[in-house]
């Protein structure tokens, strides 16, 4: 069955609500008034955004979707954030044991200096006590 | 003609700003000016008289808490519209029907025109009842209202060529379905 585009125009004319429909929507609009304005108001506000829910539920699933990503990417990075600075840390705390590690060393080696000196010394000396010749000892020192 | 609807607008201007002072009889003019507008719009998404009024009501409720809002005339049509259309899609998701009229129910006849086949047009209105909300709201604004895309675009917050691809599509699905249902009167018959 064919039709034009008058025939869904007529098929869609304007219809008139009948008769009483004004001073129904004003006795309704006058007790509303009565009953206050301020509370329906924010009545209505409560129901608009339970509303956005129900009537946008593709939204909401949007909404909820890029939140879900947005906490898995933000998570991510922190765990990454977090194993990067462990690892710097860890690796801070190397280098400052190789260096207490070099620096101990290094004083080893020099109290080893130091008492090798005195011992070559201690030597010297016992040496000197074991020579008969005073002259000859004299000269040495 | 022009001159009548200047003087209408100078009317409606009017009857906005007493209805912005609080005047009950001006807000009054305004839903009587505007009843048949809203009504039909949503009794042609809903298919319920009782529905269709009570949401028109609720509608007018909205436009009493709001009028400050409203700037002039023609802002307070498109505002109806606007509302009107919105209310439609939660009650139509509220109610997840589809067409359910009883014979009571039934519209009041329409004064068809000379040309109009009744049968067609009844069977026009039952094809559109099962259009998914968004185009049938299409549909009713831009053969009802006889807006073009740009204002259906704006009323319904869609882009113009989503209108104008749901405009195309939603006649192709009344052309369908109205050869559907002419297949199965004829099934029924023979």
């Amino acid at each position: 069955m064919h039709f034009s585009e008058d025939d869904l125009r007529e098929a869609l004319k304007r219809k008139d609500p009948g008769e009483g429909f004004t001073q129904r929507t004003m006795a309704r609009v006058n007790q509303a008034g009565t009953e206050g304005t301020k509370q329906p108001a924010t009545k209505k506000a409560n129901g608009k955004f339970l509303a956005w829910w129900m009537l946008r539920p593709a939204w909401a699933m949007a909404v909820v979707a890029v939140l879900l990503l947005a906490f898995g990417i933000g998570g991510y990075q922190y765990s990454e954030y977090r194993h990067a600075e462990e690892m710097r840390m860890a690796r801070v705390k190397q280098q400052q044991l190789q260096q207490e590690a070099e620096r101990a060393r290094d004083q080893a080696i020099m109290a080893l200096e130091i008492a090798r000196a005195k011992m070559n010394h201690v030597l010297r000396h016992a040496q000197l006590q074991a020579e008969p010749n005073d002259k000859i000892r004299r000269e040495r020192l | 003609m022009e001159q009548t609807a200047a003087f209408e607008d100078d009317r409606l201007n009017l009857a906005l700003n007493r209805a912005l002072t609080g005047d009950a009889q001006a807000f009054a003019d305004l839903v009587r000016e505007h009843q048949g507008m809203v009504f039909s719009i949503a009794y042609h998404f809903l298919q319920d008289r009782s529905l269709a009024e009570d949401l028109a009501q609720e509608v007018f409720l909205e436009l009493f808490q709001s009028i400050d809002r409203i700037q002039s005339p023609a802002h307070l049509t498109y505002w109806l519209r606007r509302v009107t259309a919105n209310r439609c899609i939660d009650q139509g998701r509220k109610k997840h029907r589809r067409r359910e009229m009883a014979l009571e129910e039934a519209p009041e006849p329409m004064v068809a025109s000379a040309h109009a086949d009744p049968m067609l047009l009844e069977r026009l209105q039952q094809s559109l009842a099962t259009l998914p909300e968004r185009q049938r709201l299409v549909v009713i604004m831009r053969f009802q209202e006889g807006l073009g895309p740009a204002e259906i675009a704006e009323v319904l917050e869609m882009p113009v060529n989503t209108v104008k691809s749901t405009l195309h599509r939603s006649l192709a699905d009344l052309r369908k379905g109205l050869t559907r249902k002419i297949r199965e009167v004829r099934y029924a018959f023979f």
